[in-house]
């Protein structure tokens, strides 16, 4: 167990606690990930920075969602799926003899490009992880603070008994937000959380990134490249370089550098629309 | 290619900045004219050539903005707006310089002058138009070598700059100093081709960003540290 959720436990809060600042960041030493017999993605090495945006970027079908879903056992519930490599979360191995992939899952939550809320009310879609987690703090204050952070608070803090179906489309992605929140994660995955929106959630989304870094390390799988350009601190290209090969992280830089000048040619390519 | 549109749109703009570089360079050429022919009609028709130039220099930047808004560039689309933007500052600026130095000309027209210093004005003067043609091609061609080696002919016109405020400021006894309003008029042209010979060497130090992404300053201390590694110094 981390150092951190050591903490959280010895605090009462085992699974669930108040955002301490700090998170943990991810090692991935030649990642590997497979459907059957077929490669997906090979040999990824990257460290994805503790307290930073991270954003993932690359042609579709080049694996940056088989690998983000590797990075909390996620890509394993697929029949016939599987991934080589290491993967570690702070110091832990999360495919060690052992892990618990449920533990591994709420330590590094996870966002889907449409809002999945659950039927039940807005309150409830929050307070639902961290009750199953054997939460006994406030839950009142647990869900507040996580509709705060998720920035939906201020709209929704009259209609928590509503169903979170009643939300709009931004405001249901948030919900989900909130939700993977309240179980205080270290890592929050995200696959294209704003694909579905209007630029207005769209840009609430991106304002959240901001705030959600101060306390959670994110990495963000998206298409909209200017979008990776104005919310991260890091990016990961992920390129195949002929039909039917495995997808490669071909570069991963400071987002600055990866916007301005990037090392390699397929890379600039890329972020400047000239591929094809 | 994908973003044809947009690439055509970046390939007019450089060829209008190129176009403006062409015509301030008409413009130095004809002012290192004047002065090696003492042609004060020839300067005279310079005058007001500012106002053209820093009206095509609006439109450049405004070009530039709409195509920052319209195409979200990055990466070497950014580097170049961005350089288009810079060398076509530096043009517009060169060009005002040469129009001010053909104000001095056709102003002291008739003054009596130092020929020592009217010797040394010239040699200047072609050395910076040279350093500003050299430039303008750097940039069409894309040559950073050159621009590495531009910076080099810069410290030659820092050396006239200092021997022509020698003459200004220590006129030779017994007359044949030129008049006072000669050496103040002959002071503010060194100062001005100074600075256009600055403006040349921009022009391709952003060369040398647009295509490596370095700042010429950077990419000058690599260069030198690479030869003094290869020289085992």
């Amino acid at each position: 167990m981390s150092e951190l959720s050591e903490e959280r436990r010895e605090a009462g809060q085992e699974g669930v606690g108040s955002p301490t600042g700090t998170a943990l960041g991810m090692k991935i030493q030649d990642l590997s990930a497979f459907y059957g017999s077929f490669k997906a993605v090979t040999d990824v090495s990257v460290d994805i920075r503790a307290n930073k945006v991270t954003a993932l970027i690359g042609p579709s079908g080049c694996g940056k969602s088989t690998f983000i879903r590797c990075l909390n056992r996620m890509h394993e519930v697929i029949p016939g799926a599987r991934a080589e490599g290491r993967v570690l979360l702070g110091e832990q191995d999360i495919y060690t003899r052992g892990a618990d992939p449920v533990v591994i899952r709420r330590q590094v939550g996870m966002v889907f490009q449409k809002p999945n809320p659950f039927s039940k009310s807005v309150y409830e879609n929050v307070a639902w992880g961290a009750r199953i987690n054997g939460y006994k703090g406030d839950m009142d204050a647990l869900v507040e603070r996580s509709l705060k952070q998720a920035a939906l608070w201020d709209e929704v803090k009259d209609r928590l008994k509503e169903s979170g179906y009643e939300l709009s489309g931004g405001q249901q992605q948030r919900l989900c937000i909130a939700r993977t929140l309240a179980v205080e994660p270290e890592v929050i995955l995200m696959d294209e959380p704003a694909s579905a929106l209007d630029p207005v959630s769209t840009q609430k989304i991106e304002d959240t990134m901001e705030d959600l870094k101060r306390n959670y390390t994110v990495v963000i799988v998206t298409h909209n490249m200017q979008q990776a350009a104005r919310i991260s601190d890091y990016t990961g290209f992920f390129y195949i370089q002929n039909m039917g090969d495995p997808g490669r992280l071909w570069e991963f830089d400071e987002t600055e550098k990866m916007f301005s000048n990037p090392d390699r040619k397929e890379t600039e390519d890329y972020v400047t629309g000239r591929f094809g | 290619m994908p973003r044809e549109t947009f690439q055509q749109e970046l390939d007019d703009l450089v060829t209008v900045v190129l176009d403006l570089g062409s015509e301030v360079e008409s413009s130095l050429e004809n002012m290192v004219s004047a002065m090696e022919n003492r042609d004060a009609p020839l300067a005279h028709n310079e005058l007001g050539v500012d106002v053209r130039y820093k009206a095509r220099g609006a439109e450049i930047e405004s070009e530039c903005m709409i195509l920052q808004a319209r195409q979200a560039p990055v990466a070497r689309d950014l580097r170049l707006l961005y350089t288009v933007h810079s060398v076509t500052n530096h043009l517009v600026r060169s060009g005002t310089l040469s129009e001010h130095i053909c104000k001095a000309i056709v102003e002291s027209a008739s003054c009596e002058r130092d020929e020592d210093l009217e010797a040394t004005l010239m040699e200047m003067a072609r050395t910076v138009r040279n350093i500003f043609e050299e430039g303008l091609e750097i940039f069409k061609n894309r040559d950073i070598e050159r621009a590495r080696d531009l910076q080099a002919k810069d410290d030659k016109v820092d050396l006239l700059y200092s021997e022509a405020m020698n003459l200004i400021a220590n006129p030779s006894e017994g007359g044949g100093g030129g008049e006072p309003e000669w050496r103040m008029r002959a002071a503010l042209i060194v100062h001005y081709l100074e600075r256009i010979a600055d403006h040349g060497v921009d022009v391709g130090g952003s060369t040398v960003f647009l295509v490596t992404g370095e700042r010429i300053d950077d990419a000058m201390r690599q260069y030198l540290q690479r030869n003094v590694d290869q020289d085992g110094i």
